[in-house]
Parts: C-alpha cells; sequence; structure tokens
C-alpha cells in the first residue's frame, strides 16, 4: 500500500489550490453552495491525485463533468489538467455498453426470480440456504456496487479492488478534513 | 511437414512474450504430433527447451542418449520436469508471493500432464491454472525428490523401454503436483490445474479461478476494514465493507458541512498543512492532552476525546497539537454552533482510545444523534441544516 502521509499531503495540497480556485470564481457563496465547493473540490482533488488509473477516479470524474452546472466548476477546479483528463475519461466506454448489460442483468434477474420460486418448493434444505446464502452476497455486492462511484459496472474482482482504493481514499479525506475543521 | 513443428516451436518461443500463448499453441501442436511422429516431437521439444535457453547441456545429453519412441516421449516428459525443477526450487524463494511463474515449468507441467491424460484418454485440457500456495516449500522439497528419483530411474529406464513404470511415475507426479497451485502473472490464457477429487472441466476451474482471486482481495479488505477480522464468511464482510464505506461517506459529508459554515471564506491557512507534516514529533504530545482537556470549557471537553481517539486510530497521531491550539484560540472565537451538534450523550460511551472501531461506534451514535440534535440550531442555519439533514438521511 502507498505511504498514507504522501497520499494524505498531496490530497491537501491538491485540495487546497483547488478550493482557492473556486473561491476566485465567485465571491459570496451561501451554505449550500459552499457545501457543495467543499465536496466537489475534494473529490476531484484527490480523483486527480490518482490520476485516471482507478476506474472509481475515473467514474468521479466523469459524474462531475457530466451536468452542466457542474462542468464549469468541475473544469476550472482541475485546471489546466482539466482537458487531458477529461479526455482520458471520456475514452472510457462506460455508457453504451453498461445500458446493455444492465438491461440484460435486469431481464436475466426476473427469470432467475421466477425460477427460484418454481424450485422452492421442492427442494432441499441444504441446496436452499445455499441459494439463501447467493442471493445475501447478491444483494450485497450490489449495494456496494451503488455505493462505490462507477462501481455498477464492474466485475466483482474489479469491485474488490476499486473498493480497497476507495476506502482509501476515504480515509485520507475524512482525516484531512477533519484536522482541517480544527483549524 | 516433418520439419514444420521444430521451427514453429521454434519461432513461438522466439519472442518470449507471449508466454502463454504459446504454451497453449505448443500444447495443440503436441497432441497433434504425437499421432504422427514422436522422434520429431521429442525434437522439437528439445529445441525448444533449448530455445528457451534453461536447461542446456546437461538436457542435450541425456535426450540425445535416450532415443526411443514411445517411452522417448514419456521420458521427455520426465526430462523436462527434471530439468526444469532445480529452476523452479530456486527461483521459488525469490518470487513473490504467487505471482511469477517460469514458462518452462508451465511447460513441462503441461507436458507432464498431457502424458498424463493421454494414458488415462482424457481429453486435453484447454485452461489450466498453476497457483501458488503457501505450500511452496513444499512443492520444492517434492520437486527434488521427484527430481532424484527421476535421474535415477531415468538412467535404468535408457535401458529398459518398459512403459508401466513410466506410467505409475508420471501418474503419481501429477497427482502429487495436482494438490498444489501457482498463480500465472499475465494471464491471457489462464492455466489452471485440476485438484484432487474436482471437476475438471473447463467452466468449474474458471470459476474456482475466480473465486479464489475474489478471496485474495476479501483478505486485503479484512486488513483495512476494521472488525472485519471477527466475521468470517462473504457475506458478513460484505456487510461490514459496506457499513465501513457508508460511514466514511457520511464522515465526509457531515466534515464537508461543517467546513463550510465554520469558514465563511474556505481560506484555509498554510499552516496546517505544515503543522500535518510535523506529525510524527507530535506524538509525544498526546498523553499531556487528556490533562489539558480537563481545564478547557466542558463544552469541549466533549471534542478532546474524539479528538485524541481519531488521533490515534487515524494514519498519524500527531493532531494533536496544532488541534489543541486551534481549540485554545477558537474558544473566545463566537462561531461555536457545530461544536453543539456533539451531544454529550455520544460521549458517555468512551473508553481508552485504542481502536478505530472505538471511534467508528461513536461516530455511528453522532449520526444517530445527528437527525435529533439538529432540531436545535440557531436560526440563521436552520435552512441549510435541514438540506444536510437529508443529505445523510438518503
Amino acid at each position: 500500500m502507498r505511504n498514507p502521509s504522501l497520499i494524505k499531503e498531496e490530497f491537501l495540497k491538491r485540495w487546497i489550490i483547488a478550493l482557492r480556485r473556486c473561491t476566485s470564481l465567485k465571491k459570496n457563496m451561501n451554505i449550500l453552495e459552499r457545501n457543495k465547493v467543499v465536496k466537489l473540490s475534494a473529490d476531484l482533488a484527490m480523483a486527480s491525485a490518482r490520476n485516471g488509473t482507478t476506474s472509481w477516479s475515473r467514474a468521479l470524474i466523469a459524474n462531475a463533468t457530466r451536468d452542466n452546472d457542474n462542468r464549469i466548476l468541475a473544469e476550472q477546479i482541475l485546471g489546466p489538467e482539466s482537458e487531458i483528463l477529461v479526455k482520458r475519461v471520456s475514452t472510457m466506454p462506460f455508457k453504451t455498453c453498461n445500458r446493455r448489460k444492465i438491461r440484460s442483468k435486469r431481464i436475466l434477474k426476473r427469470s432467475c426470480s421466477s425460477a427460484i420460486r418454481r424450485v422452492r418448493k421442492t427442494v432441499p434444505r441444504k441446496v436452499l440456504a445455499n441459494c439463501i446464502a447467493k442471493r445475501l452476497i447478491q444483494k450485497r455486492t450490489h449495494i456496494l456496487k451503488s455505493l462505490v462511484p462507477g462501481g455498477e459496472f464492474m466485475d466483482e474482482t474489479t469491485l474488490m479492488e476499486e473498493t480497497l482504493d476507495y476506502i482509501a481514499y476515504l480515509r485520507v479525506q475524512v482525516d484531512v478534513m477533519r484536522s482541517c475543521t480544527y483549524c | 511437414m516433418n520439419r514444420a513443428l521444430p521451427e514453429m516451436l521454434h519461432c513461438l518461443s522466439g519472442p518470449g512474450n507471449g508466454t502463454d500463448i504459446t504454451v497453449l499453441e505448443r500444447q495443440r501442436t503436441r497432441v497433434k504430433w504425437q499421432h504422427q511422429e514422436q522422434q520429431n516431437y521429442f525434437v522439437g521439444n528439445f529445441q525448444d527447451l533449448v530455445g528457451d535457453g534453461r536447461c542446456g547441456s546437461v538436457l542435450r545429453h541425456v535426450v540425445t542418449h535416450s532415443v526411443k519412441p514411445d517411452p522417448g516421449f514419456e521420458m521427455n516428459s520426465t526430462i523436462t520436469r527434471t530439468s526444469s525443477c532445480p529452476h523452479t526450487e530456486a527461483q521459488v524463494a525469490p518470487e513473490a508471493k504467487g505471482k511469477v511463474s517460469e514458462p518452462a515449468e508451465k511447460m513441462s507441467s503441461t507436458v507432464g500432464r498431457e502424458s498424463y491424460k493421454k494414458r488415462k484418454a482424457d481429453k486435453v485440457q484447454n485452461t489450466k491454472v498453476v497457483a501458488e500456495d503457501d505450500a511452496k516449500d513444499k512443492r520444492s522439497k517434492v520437486c527434488a525428490e521427484e527430481g532424484e528419483s527421476k535421474i535415477t530411474t531415468e538412467q535404468t529406464r535408457t535401458k529398459n523401454t518398459t512403459t508401466h513404470p513410466n506410467n505409475r511415475e508420471t501418474s503419481a507426479d501429477t497427482s502429487r503436483e495436482n494438490s498444489k497451485a501457482s498463480e500465472v502473472q499475465k494471464p491471457d490464457y489462464i492455466h489452471v490445474r485440476a485438484r484432487r477429487g474436482q471437476a475438471t472441466d473447463s467452466h468449474s476451474l474458471a470459476e474456482r479461478v475466480r473465486r479464489e482471486k475474489i478471496s485474495e482481495r476479501m483478505k486485503y479488505l479484512q486488513d483495512l476494514v476494521p472488525g472485519c477480522n471477527k466475521v468470517t464468511g462473504k457475506a458478513g464482510m460484505l456487510d461490514e465493507i459496506i457499513n465501513y464505506v457508508q460511514s466514511l461517506q457520511r464522515q465526509v459529508e457531515f466534515l464537508s458541512m461543517k467546513l463550510a459554515t465554520v469558514n465563511p471564506r474556505l481560506d484555509f491557512n498554510i499552516e496546517d498543512l505544515f503543522a500535518k507534516e510535523i506529525f510524527p514529533a507530535c506524538s509525544a504530545n498526546f498523553p499531556t492532552i487528556g490533562s489539558s482537556s480537563e481545564m478547557t470549557n466542558p463544552a469541549y471537553l466533549q471534542i478532546n476525546p474524539a479528538q485524541q481517539m481519531v488521533a490515534c486510530c487515524g494514519l498519524e497521531m500527531g493532531v494533536n497539537t496544532p488541534d489543541l491550539m486551534a481549540l485554545r484560540r477558537t474558544i473566545s472565537a463566537p462561531v461555536s454552533l457545530p461544536e453543539t451538534y456533539f451531544d454529550a450523550s455520544c460521549f458517555t460511551q468512551l473508553q481508552p482510545p485504542s481502536t478505530w472501531d472505538a471511534d467508528l461506534q461513536n461516530l455511528f451514535n453522532l449520526d444517530s444523534n445527528q437527525g435529533r440534535s439538529i432540531s436545535f440550531p440557531s436560526q440563521p442555519f436552520t435552512g441549510s441544516i435541514e438540506a444536510s439533514n437529508l443529505k445523510m438521511e438518503t
């Protein structure tokens, strides 16, 4: 694992730079805007620190630049590197193939659930327990996918890797922000 | 066409990069060739090995001396194994866990396996994984054993031409090797070996590979996520992971909200940057904070323990001094609203700060208390708090 203090420093630097850029844009923001700005800048700072190597960072940037309102802000925050990053992010084949995947998954789920209903009555207990365990795991992976940015479109192995990375990032973010608030 | 195979094999092994693909190709070509001409196959394999540059003169001697068609093939397989075993032994030690394997080793194992399967008249498996265990040492020892036994038996075999001892040997070896596994670093094809008593069709093998990968990553996650050690099984660990990620995200939201309220102009000192860099030096100040906290405002008493816990649970311990200084500064400051969020009940369960778990629990309480304590803010913040409340509920 990478050295956490290095990650922290990197994150802090980028974040402060991003915040300064934002404040130079607009002087008097109300609290909601500030909240948004803080979060956005923090997210983008960390995501850019990863330089598009991890999937969740790309997803974060993609989400940020998707809405037109945020887009300008995001690009300002990212600064001169934004173009490169955005290009790299957009080249990832995110949207099109995944809609197909999602549709097919939904169909599969529906057919599976009906099949399970049929089978449930005639099946011995062990197999049933197995089925239930599998369902639990499936549900939880689904939840995890919704939590990790860009996680919906991954298979399980990459999902695990991304979660690892994402957890490390979140920890760093929390630590940095907490120490900032107490200053 | 007789010449084609050795050349083909040779040029396949030439680039040396696509090891997995070439091994598969080699497998296929070998299967074809078995039926046609053992001799040429033998020579082709030999050339192959020479092309790899691993086995060298010893092999050459051995190979040239034992010139028989069918046993020649078996010998060839055993030879490859013997010659490559010392190599695997030597390289097993510096190898990182389960990451690198050699083409020669793979090849020998595939060849050995092929011979085994040919005996059993099974079809050749396309996907095989040789994944490495902690039984690496065991395997290296066994390899050494095998090596010795092989060399001795092989010398006698040059005189006898019976296939049966061969058969038994190879089957014994492959069955022993069947219980081990090692992983290839960058598979275009993943080579799996079916373990004893397990299904051998490619689907279940691939499935098993996938499962092993996932369980490996789960282990890393176990180290990272606190409290995961007590839970076994995928579902429980996933549950913990989800809770942890959710709590971290909630913390981030809360902290960003707090930052936004505390700091109307969003300007941060560079001092805190420097303060962070003197982290490691500050860890000694930790015990003094406990005493000093009692002197401060009771409202801040609640914060200090949190700080302490945060400090030792977090990645660095040195947040203390700058925070304490900041506290002293802020005592005089009028803005103290975010502190009211800290309900007294949050910290009644304080334990000696030692683990991230305790901190997490507190934060959970905090989060649950958020909903309650949000109702008593001062006026300017009502609208925003409701908005943040909404955000946190989702």
